[in-house]
């Protein structure tokens, strides 16, 4: 397949979310398409402070781009990308969201600038960056300047890849393992810089020391060591022996063969088939409910018609056995399957309060605790009982179909679409020294992007995050065999916490089941009163119609006629697009390799 | 008569071991604390790991003492004392001695007898000059349990942090986060470590570093967590501190080879440690590891540029590392105010068992306490000291120095409270003294100022007639 149909198809099928009043999936095939027709590999370079983040993208462009300092000096990241002629452009966001102002700078100083927090893009003529790859400077993470890392972190959900600067001095930190892991949630690729490794004599040991934390850790990252400043040096003396020995021939081959591969790789264009495929099967469902919701008179002319009511309304009688029995058969699985869902939702939350408090003192991490058990089980919730409610609907049509003629959608009464959702109180484990730390949490929630705090917190990164005094004090008037008795204490604070979880999560379990039931069952006869009294009224309307039939019938038909032929034009066309997204889908892995080219 | 805070606090800690004189747990506990109370200060130096904790309390005690290697976390004391000696306690069972001995500048200590593992804390005696005025505790990797028993341990606090990171604050906050804690704030230093990899490799990165943390001890996310930052190589340090004659000779080789050859070879660690040179390759590692690159060529500049003996280079070195503005740092807002930091650790005791046992009668103690706090002169200064630095009360700029200054921020005996840099005579201390009082008098009466401000005002007052008894 060319690029220029699935273009199309992907066109076709936004302009077709048009038609069928479908902004939301216009919007998001939209945005998608901006981002496949983006050429570019962006390689994101964070680390934390001084790491020599700034210094390793001059050394992999060979040239001065981002200011380099001694003291924190990346206020603004440097988007560096190809160009012809060398060239330098501030970019003024006004902070609305629209596009940035682009303010011309002479390339000189473009890595001057001060204490200004504005995103430079500088463009230089470079073979590794001809292919499309931008390499981006970033702010450190984990300074004091957190509005700064804020960048950073917007920056990441864009990113095809991310080059972690660590500094070979210092093996990895727990803060820079958790920001890995922060980082691999949203980037395929990831790849380790040892950076000044011409500094140190340890720089062996460093790097397998962090292979193993990597590892360990369970992210899949490679190690390079390098040196920025033996790699200029290089490049200023021509000297190819030194340039082996900077370690950045390893580092642009394995940019070569990590990042280039994975980034052009046909998974992000799966996931568009994906994306557009399921658009395409929505719009299909959407326009045959149209169409059903049609009656079906081919042939119709009055006489016919009315023939044709006093056959429905034998149809009817026949069907009307047929649709309680669905009716009946649906709901009873759909409770049975509520209540598995239900049950492997928390099974697995009482799994991750195991593995929690194995590891975790609930007398240090209960609030916090309890907070996250409950917004787990309120999403629990309401997952299922959106699904309750999905699939109820979907019971309604399947139902519904055992009619002759769809009327009436089931009114919304029928279904609710709200539950009570609070999963209750936990009743606190009575155990000591249940306080402590709130503040200390709450505070820390506030800030520093979000998300990466949040991962923080829930490994605790290996720092204190509670009141080390208050803490230490119990601990210190247990006087000299505290060690042994704070253990098995601490184990029975543990076994505690995990029974009162379990007694909570049983708690919630039984009762919130018995009320998704309890609706359940609700529903099941608000149906049955609904399509009973819908067959009834079919009935009557049925014979209504044959008399009406005369009279109207002539008419309409026309008019159904037409729109009937649009409808269905219009489904050939969107089954006809899902069946190329589909081939286009299937043959996506053959067209892999980005025939991209980048040297050392 | 004025009670001084180490009396009142003495006295409340009596008078709690008879309150609670009936309860055994109380009790050990209390007489611990009054027995803490009569030793030397505790410095405990804490930080990330590899922060360089272990090399600091090297470069400050003078000797390779730290780290003992052992397994798990272990705090490790250095005190003074006539001989080497180690006590060893361990998780079960009764503590013992090691054998350990001196060699030249270094401990050498044989842990053999003991499972490794089971080891919660060792105690080395040693001879040293500034072990005298303060205990050092070298300690592992901050994490929760550790950080705990730091609070519980330490009088004061050397925080070392190569970067200043966020979590390094939360840490410094967490300290704070204590009704006595707050009512006596900082008890600590922080130390910018690892100056020498400042610069990239360059020889001027200490002096670079100096000028980073000056920028800190202005940051208004720092400058109410500790009383000074101090930027410090303690890898230099170190190797100034204990430097052989025979070191001194290796880096005068190097000095006096061909300047461009010696700079091809200090070029990069491998290059240094690997290739063909007349220093053995195991000289050459050994270099490595005790001054880093950045030492080295430090160090082969200096003798080039005329540090021609063992002496003089190793107290060049021991100069630009920092380490001579720590230990004078030490020395000012430490030890010269043993006192305060010691009641303080004090009250925090006292504090655990008023709320662990609270019994009726220990509600006059419980005010007893609270009235040390907030009348106690030394407290008062701490807390305005802790509001000047973190910028909660604010006295216009040039008052705001001096008060630091005359509360003892900059130490607390008479000449650095009055600012002089050389010996006054008598007349200029008096005449110093009144000046200060009389100005600060009318401040504490000045309309334009806010009633907060004009507490401060009393305060420094209150600090000025303390001088002239
Ligand atoms: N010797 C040596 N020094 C390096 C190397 N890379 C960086 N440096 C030095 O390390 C210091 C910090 O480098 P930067 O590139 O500014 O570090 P950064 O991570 O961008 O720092 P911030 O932007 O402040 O977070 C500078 O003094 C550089 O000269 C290297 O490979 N070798
Ligand atoms: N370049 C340089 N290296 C240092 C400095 N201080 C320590 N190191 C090195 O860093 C490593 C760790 O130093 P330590 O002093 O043991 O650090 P620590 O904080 O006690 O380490 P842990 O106790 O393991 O947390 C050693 O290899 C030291 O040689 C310094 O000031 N400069
Ligand atoms: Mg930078
Ligand atoms: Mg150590």
């Amino acid at each position: 397949m060319t690029a220029a149909t699935w273009l199309e198809v992907l066109d076709q099928t936004i302009g077709a979310s048009v038609v069928h009043h479908r902004p939301d999936l216009a919007e998001r095939l939209r945005a998608k398409r901006a981002q496949l027709l983006d050429p570019q590999i962006r390689v994101l370079v964070i680390g934390e402070a001084n790491q020599g983040k700034s210094q390793l993208v001059n050394a992999l462009v060979s040239a001065s781009v981002c200011a380099v300092g001694d003291d924190v000096t990346t206020v603004a990241p440097t988007i560096v990308r190809y160009a012809e002629k060398p060239a330098a452009t501030q970019l003024l966001h006004d902070g609305t969201g629209a596009e940035p102002q682009r303010m011309p700078l002479p390339v000189d100083q473009a890595t001057n600038r001060g204490g200004d927090a504005v995103t430079t893009e500088v463009r230089i003529p470079r073979k590794i960056l001809a292919a499309g790859l931008v390499i981006i400077d970033t702010p450190a993470i984990g300074n004091l300047h957190q509005l700064r890392a804020q960048s950073t972190f917007s920056a990441l959900s864009g990113a095809d890849a991310v080059l972690l600067a660590t500094d070979a001095s210092h093996e990895l930190s727990a803060t820079e393992l958790e920001l890995l892991r922060h980082v691999r949630r949203s980037c395929p690729t990831i790849l380790v810089a040892l950076t000044k490794i011409d500094l140190t004599t340890r720089w062996r040991q460093i790097a397998d020391r962090n292979r193993e934390h990597l590892s360990k850790a369970g992210i899949p990252a490679a190690v390079v060591p390098v040196s920025s400043a033996l790699r200029l040096r290089a490049v200023a003396k021509d000297d190819e022996a030194l340039n082996v020995e900077s370690g950045f021939p390893e580092l642009i081959e394995r940019l070569r063969t990590d990042v280039l591969p994975v980034a052009s790789n046909p998974s992000s264009r799966q996931n568009f088939a994906a994306m557009t495929g399921t658009a395409l099967a929505e719009l299909v469902g959407q326009v045959k409910k149209e169409l059903a919701a049609r009656p079906d008179d081919r042939n119709s002319p009055a006489v016919a018609e009315y023939m044709d009511a006093q056959q429905k309304m034998a149809d009817l009688k026949r069907r009307s056995a047929k649709w309680q029995n669905v009716l009946n058969d649906e709901m009873a699985d759909l409770i049975a399957d509520l209540e598995y869902d239900l049950r492997d939702r928390t099974r697995r939350i009482l799994r991750e309060v195991d593995r929690a408090f194995d590891e975790a003192d609930p007398a240090k991490t209960w609030d916090q605790f309890e907070e996250w058990l409950n917004e787990n089980l309120t999403e629990a919730a309401r997952t299922n009982f959106d699904w309750l409610i999905e699939r109820s609907w979907w019971v309604a049509d399947r139902v519904a179909e055992c009619f002759p003629e769809r009327q009436d959608l089931v009114p919304g009464t029928v279904i609710p679409s709200d539950a009570d959702l609070d999963p209750g109180d936990t009743e606190r484990p009575r155990l000591e020294k249940f306080t402590a730390g709130q503040k200390v949490f709450s505070g820390l929630r506030g800030s520093y992007g979000g998300v990466l705090m949040f991962g923080l917190i829930t490994s605790l990164a290996g720092l204190p995050l509670i009141n080390p005094i208050s803490i230490g004090a119990g601990l210190a008037l247990g006087g000299k065999s505290i060690g042994e008795e704070g253990e098995t204490r601490l184990k029975r604070r543990q076994q505690l916490a995990k029974s009162t979880a379990q007694r909570h999560v049983d708690d919630f379990f039984l009762r919130f089941s018995k009320d998704c039931k309890d609706a359940a069952r609700r529903i099941q006869r608000g149906l049955r009163d609904h399509f009973a009294e819908l067959a009834e009224q079919l009935q009557q309307r049925v014979a209504d119609a044959a008399s009406a039939a005369q009279r109207s019938a002539q008419a309409e038909l026309s008019a159904r006629q037409r729109r009937d032929q649009e409808l269905r034009q219009a489904l050939t066309q969107l089954r006809e697009l899902h069946g190329q997204i589909t081939r286009i889908a299937g043959a996506l892995p053959a067209s892999s390799r980005n025939p991209l080219e980048i040297s050392a | 008569m004025t009670q001084t805070v180490d009396e009142a606090v003495w006295a409340i800690l009596h008078e709690a071991l008879r309150l609670y004189q009936d309860s055994p747990r109380a009790t050990s506990w209390l007489r611990h604390h009054i027995g803490r109370f009569d030793s030397p200060l505790r410095i405990a130096v804490a930080g990330r790991p590899g922060s360089g904790k272990s090399t600091v309390v090297n470069a400050v005690v003078g000797d390779e003492v730290a780290p003992i290697e052992v397994d798990g976390p272990v705090f490790t004391w250095y005190q003074d004392g006539p001989q080497p000696r180690a006590t060893v306690y361990m998780r079960q069972g009764p503590p013992g001695e090691p054998p350990i001995v001196r060699v030249g500048r270094r401990m050498d200590i044989d842990l053999s007898g003991f499972e490794s593992g089971g080891m919660t804390r060792i105690v080395v005696d040693w001879p040293a000059r500034v072990l005298r005025d303060a205990t050092l505790i070298d300690t592992p990797p901050i994490a929760d349990e550790i950080s705990e028993q730091i609070a519980a341990e330490a009088d004061a606090l050397l925080y070392l942090t190569p970067q200043v990171h966020v979590m390094d604050v939360r840490y410094l906050q967490s300290t704070q986060d204590h009704p006595v804690a707050r009512a006596a704030p900082v008890n600590s230093i922080m130390v910018l470590s690892r100056a020498d990899e400042v610069g990239g490799g360059r020889i001027d990165s200490l002096s670079t570093a100096k000028q980073i943390s000056r920028r800190y001890r202005r940051d208004a996310r720092i400058r109410g967590l500790c009383q000074n930052v101090v930027a410090v190589s303690g890898l230099i340090g170190q190797a100034g501190r204990t430097m052989p004659e025979e070191e001194y000779q290796s880096l005068a080789a190097l000095a006096a080879a061909p300047r461009a050859q010696t700079e091809e070879l200090l070029l990069t660690a491998d290059r240094f440690t690997r290739s063909e040179h007349v220093l053995p390759v195991s000289t050459r590692r050994e270099l490595a590891d005790r001054l880093g690159m950045v030492g080295i060529r430090l160090a082969t500049t200096l003798i080039r540029q005329g540090a021609d003996s063992r002496t003089k280079l190793a107290s060049e070195l021991v100069q630009r590392s920092g380490l001579n503005e720590l230990r004078d740092s030490i020395g000012r807002l430490f030890v010269d105010r043993r006192e305060v930091l010691k009641a303080r650790s004090a009250l925090l005791g006292l504090d655990v068992v008023l709320r662990m046992e609270p019994r009726p009668g220990a509600a006059k103690l419980v005010t007893d306490v609270e009235r040390v706090l907030a009348g106690a002169h030394e407290f008062h200064e701490l807390r305005l000291l802790g509001g000047l630095l973190s910028g909660r009360t604010r006295l216009p700029e040039e008052l705001g120095l001096e008060a630091q200054r005359l509360i003892g921020g900059y130490g607390t005996d008479l000449d650095a409270r009055l600012g002089f840099d050389r010996e006054p005579t008598q007349a200029e201390v008096q005449n110093a003294i009144y000046d200060a009082l009389a100005r600060w008098r009318e401040q504490s009466e000045n309309p334009m100022l806010g009633s907060a401000e004009r507490d401060a005002a009393r305060v420094v007052v209150r600090s000025c007639e303390a001088m002239l008894i």
